[in-house]
């Protein structure tokens, strides 16, 4: 080997918004890029100002006129809606398992990009700290928020666990040598998700879920769900049999073409025209299922351009060299096709994951929306127009979430060197 | 080795277009028999007659559109021939996907956009059909990509992308990755015309190894100091027919046919 040791450099970094030129200061700095016009120095003007009044307003309301009593005291209701106390262990055990699996899948897939020298990125120590600051932070906020809201030394004891449970699966996930297959790895995941939905369920039936918890829940299984349903019917719609590839389009067009809220609405109280009501789900499966329906047909269209974009010569190269048509798709075309479409198919998981709180609206659970607005009812906080203290944490957690996704989407596409060829 | 030879400059394509005198006896490697094909009406390929002996180097060269791709392509079935037959190895193509599966694994093909797979290492290109057709495991079929890499002399970018790699060093990985499922036969559809001019030569050295080393190989090329020094036989195709077979010689010197002709002067 002749390549030279990759080092943090060659790791692509997002410009930075700020960088002293060296020859310049502050004010050559202001004058190329806020005042090279009149036109230009108007538009600052007049921007400036609008973020410095709605920024100071803000800051205003977070710091001295919002009123938090109602947040602290029903952060438990916002984060796990009713959940009994004594089964209080089951999501602490669920909690920190997530994290160990999401380390371990990091580590992972990790492990195996940085086997391949050529696209190697190893950081060490601070940098590595400060690299996952820079990318995490919006989610550390939020904990830390979460963390000084509360009033006992519990929840700091459960961050403490999750953490160290991350960083222990990351290593695991490390160390796994790069030759090995993603099957089990795959299998393994789907089993202990299984596994905490399980043990979740046996303390609280899944129907009487809420808060965050039930839309961390709703968006994840759907999500796991949806997507290798939406690549099947891609697939099918692509598919040289015209019976596949009329229900698949039949499918699509039907799902992309209704409100989405339509259909919970339909799930939650028109299900009875079609299922006795003694075999219908419960609401979370229902919801579950619509979700699923619904956002399937729009990963098939992500997926089937995605399809499109890989060149024929692809597949007769691999055909070409001996491999089935089933080999061909999965290990050939689909790859490519996926890592082309990676951003729009966060976006559309995004989506989900804010739709969640659909279901609550429509199907009556008491999600982390439905929580925020029931506890402006209590007794203690009625008619106080303490709303807008409700929604901003809520939106809070909506955009630390979907930020984090969306970031490192961003990230994954630069690792797996989309757009390379 | 065991290259079969001319005896005869006669302009008469039927007696060369007959490789099984040439060669030994053996059955022929690929045998092409009143083959034609349509892309709706347009006849691309018309009553082709053609026969690769084993060990035998076929140069294919013709002006533009003349269906020298399409040819080749439905040898291994990538078109789909509709009059005629093609018969590789003793297999007959049909519409039985275990025959075109069986050809498809005994034949190499290596194109002009070189079609590696962007997103696997130059080592995975190589061995993924190994591995999931011939069912080596992993260890071995690395053990043999490396060999081959030797061979086509980039050992070192083994665990590069193929975006990474010259034009020519793609070229040479992808004709690794054909060999590496052992064929019996090579296609070439003007491997080295998508090169800038200074990876040409890096390319056409492989393939003269190659032939020297007596693998069966056809081969659709422009470069007429390729067909002179490495082919044993010369086919010229115009609209979609084969208009003159001849060994290199009678072609560079006294090709017969007028259109023939008047080809070579145009690219000579
Ligand atoms: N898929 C296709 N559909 C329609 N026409 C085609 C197709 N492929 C090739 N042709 C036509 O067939 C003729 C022969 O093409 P080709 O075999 O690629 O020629 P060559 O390789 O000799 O340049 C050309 O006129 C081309 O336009
Ligand atoms: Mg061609």
């Amino acid at each position: 080997m002749t390549d030279t040791a990759p080092t943090a450099a060659d790791q692509p970094t997002d410009p930075p918004l700020w960088s002293p030129s060296p020859s310049g200061s502050v004010s050559t700095w202001l004058k190329k890029n806020l005042f090279r016009s009149r036109l230009d120095g108007v538009v600052t003007v007049v921007a400036g100002t609008i973020i410095l009044i709605a920024g100071f307003r803000f800051l205003r309301f977070v710091f001295v006129t919002g009123r938090w009593q109602i947040v602290r005291e029903n952060l438990s209701l916002y984060l796990t809606g009713s959940w009994p106390e004594e089964h209080l262990w089951r999501l602490v055990v669920v909690v920190v398992g997530l994290a160990l699996i999401a380390g371990f899948i990091g580590g992972f897939s990790a492990g195996r990009i940085d086997d391949d020298p050529s696209r190697a990125v190893s950081l060490a120590g601070r940098d590595r700290l400060v690299d996952l600051g820079s990318r995490l932070w919006p989610l550390v906020v939020t904990v830390a928020l979460l963390l000084a809201l509360t009033t006992t030394i519990g929840p700091l004891l459960v961050a403490a666990g999750a953490i160290v449970a991350a960083v222990a699966g990351n290593m695991a996930g490390r160390a796994v040598p790069g030759g090995m297959s993603a099957v089990p790895v795959v299998v393994g995941v789907l089993f202990l998700t299984l596994a905490g939905i399980w043990l979740l369920n046996a303390g609280l039936s899944w129907n009487s879920w809420g808060g965050m918890v039930l839309n961390l829940s709703l968006a994840t299984i759907s999500i796991a769900l949806c997507f290798p349903i939406g690549v099947l019917l891609a697939l099918a719609r692509r598919s040289e049999y015209p019976i596949l590839r009329w229900l698949s389009t039949g499918y699509i067009e039907l799902f992309r073409g209704v409100p989405l809220i339509g259909l919970l609405l339909m799930a939650n109280v028109a299900l009875g025209f079609f299922i006795p009501n003694s075999l219908a789900p419960g609401k979370v499966v229902r919801a579950i299922v619509i979700f699923v329906l619904f956002t399937s047909a729009y990963i098939a269209e992500i997926v089937r351009g995605g399809l499109q974009s890989v060149p024929p010569g692809q597949i007769e190269a691999g055909k070409a060299n001996g491999l089935t048509p089933i080999p061909i798709i999965t290990r050939i075309v689909l790859p490519q096709a996926i890592r082309n479409v990676i951003p729009a198919l966060v976006g559309q998981f995004i989506s989900l994951f804010k739709d969640t709180t659909l279901a609550g609206a429509a199907m009556g659970l008491t999600d982390l929306l439905g929580g925020a607005e029931a506890s402006t009812a209590q007794a203690d906080f009625r008619g106080q127009g303490l709303i807008a203290e409700t929604l901003v944490f809520v939106l809070l957690i909506f955009w630390a979430g979907s930020y984090t996704m969306s970031r490192e989407s961003q990230r994954l596409e630069t690792k797996l060197g989309v757009g390379e060829r | 080795m065991n290259k079969p030879t001319d005896t005869d400059g006669s302009a008469d394509p039927s007696v060369f277009a007959d490789a099984s005198q040439l060669a030994n006896g053996d059955a022929p490697m690929v045998e092409l028999v009143g083959v034609s094909k349509f892309f709706g009406d347009f006849a691309a390929l018309t009553n082709i007659n053609l026969k690769v002996a084993r060990q035998e180097v076929l140069v294919v060269i013709g002006p533009s559109g003349s269906g020298k791709s399409t040819m080749i392509r439905c040898v291994n079935r990538l078109e789909t021939h509709d009059v005629g037959r093609i018969v590789v190895d003793g297999i007959e193509l049909s519409d039985d996907v275990r025959n075109i599966q069986a050809i498809r694994r005994e034949t190499g093909m290596v194109f002009q956009q070189f079609n590696l797979y962007p997103h696997l290492t130059v080592l995975d290109n190589i061995t993924l059909s190994p591995r999931l057709v011939r069912g080596q495991t992993r260890a071995a079929a690395e053990a043999k990509a490396m060999e081959l890499l030797e061979r086509v002399q980039i050992p070192e970018q083994a665990h590069k992308r193929p975006g990474q790699l010259s034009g020519g060093q793609q070229q040479r990985v992808a004709i690794a990755r054909s060999l590496a499922m052992e064929p019996k036969l090579m296609l070439f559809d003007e491997p080295t015309s998508a090169l800038d001019p200074e990876m040409i030569n890096e390319v056409l050295e492989v393939m003269t190894d190659l032939a020297r080393e007596g693998m069966t190989m056809v081969v659709v090329t422009h470069e007429m100091n390729f067909a002179r020094q490495v082919a044993d036989r010369v086919v010229f195709m115009a609209s979609g027919e084969v208009v003159e077979v001849g060994t290199p010689e009678h072609f560079f010197t006294n090709p017969s046919e007028p259109r023939t002709q008047a080809f070579l002067s145009q690219i000579l």
